[in-house]
């Protein structure tokens, strides 16, 4: 499977966290060996709760954070300790939306000068070229092109987050990776940014990592999801069958979580606790404490992910025995 | 100007001119700073003017006149302020326009009859006096404020030239060569940079540059610890983080992302660093490890007011000239400071 676009191994991200002069050092595992793999053109949603890594793993694989172990491949090629300037080529090929569209615009540059700013970073074309494909960009994420000459805070959070979205894809990259590109902003203008993404990456083909922590958008969104947890991949799967017949404990929590307005379909599993600190992580299973299903071997042992018979991975230990038929 | 068309800076600029206080302050002072750069029409013992038969001379600018040249039988620079009396009175159409201080600031006029300090007298024309030497006082503290101006506006290039460009790097690159940089700051800014000078001045004379260097190779670590610190926060925000997903090169992302969002540090503490450098240069040559002797400084004619507290016009006239300029450019600073103040608007609104 040397196709994939995008194929991380059993990548890391640890911070260490200063105690003070002398101390020990803790290791904060934001993201802790996750391994997998984006086809061309496909969508992959990510989810899980806030802290559990999954922004750290959306920077750490466009190198904007350095990971501490593992390897990041994009279209076969090793991008894990390339230099800023190594990468700068690349750039082109991935890009980022972030979350927050207030803090994601430098508000003393117009929109114009924001939109410009990659085209001149990579000296594609002359001035009135770009002013040309900045244009073009403004149309194609629907804004009026008096917005030209305004700044950021001139824009409501939806329009904010369109600029952020034409400045990532004014290079035409091949890779999107959309981290909480959506949560920052209201419902209603929520499914406006997730349409245009839509409607975006099926005009450019472009492949997605969509990172949120709310699963009904990703289900929405996404080919495929994987479910992180403390810094590990829990499930990835098919979308569609994930959501109807999650087998791992932690999907099933999460999908019951969402409010349902016909006949709840899952039984409330809501979770108890909280997710233990990524600075001191449990030995065995890092859901163990919180899961409903947990048992001795649990505590001690770690899971890895397995691959069921529908291409489903899924790192429990106890999968199979755990009816993944909703009640 | 693209700093200027931005609307955060527009706010600013009509929050500073709500500060009537600061911002007419900030007019006397941009008026009184200009007027001291062309002192040589305000106070010099040359006229502006002189109409000989017929000819106009410039005498300000340009060669010397000899007194020939003005039918005297000398070859030396006339006195321009007797010409003008010996043209009034032979009454032939000659004439002479002094300006309004008919005085230089070097120039010793000793009154027969009288010994130096001359008090203020119109009929004189030494509005404030003259000096222990004869030297007009007025002439001597324009010239001095602007040396004065000069001397801390481009100590303030330089501080901020190499303080910004160090605190920059030491915010952006972080880690050892922050670290390093720390302790060589912590170290140099406890360096008695008085000694230094004392040390200097027993070995040479120093000049206006020699001082400026002197003062600007120990006073840049003040800015360094805004920097770094502005650095810091800007570099840790997300826009600086979508630059390098965009491939935004280090300079690029320090000059076009970093710096114009720490502009406000840097404008902040302009006023004060001014106020320091006048305060400062005045201090030394008061101590006398100033400038060269007949240099026209705030400090020396301090020390000669101080030694000659019976002459009131001399302690009087630079402690009034002192505070002026230091109350105007301390109005100007907390103008700025209020128009930068975060709390009265901020970028989320």
């Amino acid at each position: 499977m040397t196709d994939a676009l995008l194929r991380a191994e059993n990548l890391s991200l640890h911070f260490p966290q200063s105690q003070g002069f002398l101390k020990p050092k803790l290791l904060l595992r934001a993201v802790d060996g996750v391994s997998f793999a984006l086809q061309q053109g496909e969508t992959l949603g990510l989810v899980g709760e806030s802290g559990c890594g999954k922004s750290s793993l959306g920077k750490a694989l466009l190198n904007l954070h350095h990971p501490t172990s593992g390897t990041v491949a994009f279209e076969g090629r090793d991008i894990t300790g390339l230099s800023a300037a190594q990468m700068r080529p690349l750039r082109r090929d991935m890009q980022m939306v972030f979350q927050d569209p207030f803090e994601s615009l430098n508000s003393r540059h117009t929109v114009a000068t924001i939109l410009e700013e990659p085209l001149i970073i990579h000296r594609l074309g002359g001035s009135s070229w770009r002013r040309r494909r900045v244009n073009e960009l403004l149309e194609l994420v629907g804004l009026p092109a008096s917005a030209l000459g305004k700044y950021p805070h001139e824009f409501s959070g939806g329009q904010r987050q369109r600029i952020g979205i034409a400045r990532a894809i004014a290079l035409e990259p091949k890779l999107l990776i959309c981290d909480e590109a959506v949560s920052a902003l209201d419902v209603s203008v929520q499914a406006q940014i997730l349409n245009l993404l839509l409607d975006i990456q099926q005009r450019l083909s472009l492949a997605m990592l969509f990172i949120s922590h709310d699963i009904s958008v990703v289900k929405h969104m996404s080919d495929r999801i994987a479910v992180m947890y403390l810094g590990e991949l829990v499930e990835i799967g098919d979308a569609r069958s994930l959501c109807e017949r999650p087998a791992h404990p932690y999907t099933r929590a999460l999908l019951s979580a969402v409010p349902q307005l016909a006949s709840p379909t899952l039984p409330q599993a809501a979770l108890s606790g909280d997710m233990p600190s990524p600075m001191a992580m449990p030995e065995g299973c890092r859901f163990a404490g919180r899961c409903p299903h947990q048992r001795a071997e649990c505590l001690t042992q770690p899971p890895r992910l397995e691959k069921r018979h529908d291409g489903r991975e899924i790192a429990c230990h106890f999968w199979r025995e755990i009816p993944d038929d909703l009640p | 100007m693209n700093l200027l068309r931005n609307p955060v800076a527009q706010k600013r600029w009509q929050r500073f001119k709500q500060s009537r206080r600061g911002y007419i302050s900030a007019w006397l002072l941009l008026v009184l700073t200009t007027l001291s750069f062309g002192a040589e029409l305000l106070a010099n013992h040359r006229p502006l003017l002189v109409s000989y038969q017929g000819e106009l001379y410039f005498p300000t600018f340009g060669a010397q006149h000899s007194g020939k040249d003005f039918g005297l039988d000398i070859d030396y620079e006339p006195n321009y302020r007797e010409l003008q009396a010996q043209f009034r009175d032979a009454d032939e159409g000659n004439w002479v326009l002094m300006p309004p201080i008919p005085y230089g600031p070097l120039e010793n006029d000793l009154i027969a009859g009288d010994f130096p300090p001359h008090a203020p007298s119109l009929t004189t024309r030494h509005y404030l006096g003259t000096d222990t030497s004869g030297r007009d006082v007025l002439a001597r503290l324009i010239y001095g404020f602007r040396t004065a101006m000069l001397f801390s506006l481009v100590l303030l290039v330089f501080n901020y030239a190499i303080g910004v460009a160090i605190g920059c790097m030491m915010g952006y690159l972080g880690g050892a060569f922050d670290l390093f940089f720390q302790r060589i700051i912590e170290i140099w800014s406890n360096v008695p940079f008085l000694y230094v000078i004392m040390i200097v001045a027993s070995i040479i004379t120093p000049g206006f540059w020699t001082l400026l260097f002197i003062m600007a190779f120990f006073g840049w670590t003040a800015m360094t610890w805004y920097m770094r610190t502005a650095t810091y926060k800007e570099a840790s925000r997300d826009y600086v983080m979508a630059a390098r997903a965009l491939g935004a090169s280090g300079s690029r992302i320090v000059f076009r992302h970093i710096l114009p969002n720490s502009v406000s540090t840097l404008i902040t503490f302009v006023p004060f660093s001014v106020a320091s450098g006048i305060t400062a240069l005045t201090a030394l040559d008061y101590l006398g490890f100033g400038l060269p002797a007949p240099t026209p400084s705030w400090g020396e004619l301090l020390k000669q007011g101080t030694e000659n507290m019976e002459s009131l016009w001399l302690v009087g006239s630079v402690v009034v000239a002192m505070t002026l300029i230091l109350m105007l450019v301390a109005y100007v600073g907390e103008a700025i400071r209020d128009a930068y103040d975060p709390r009265k608007f901020s970028f989320y609104e």
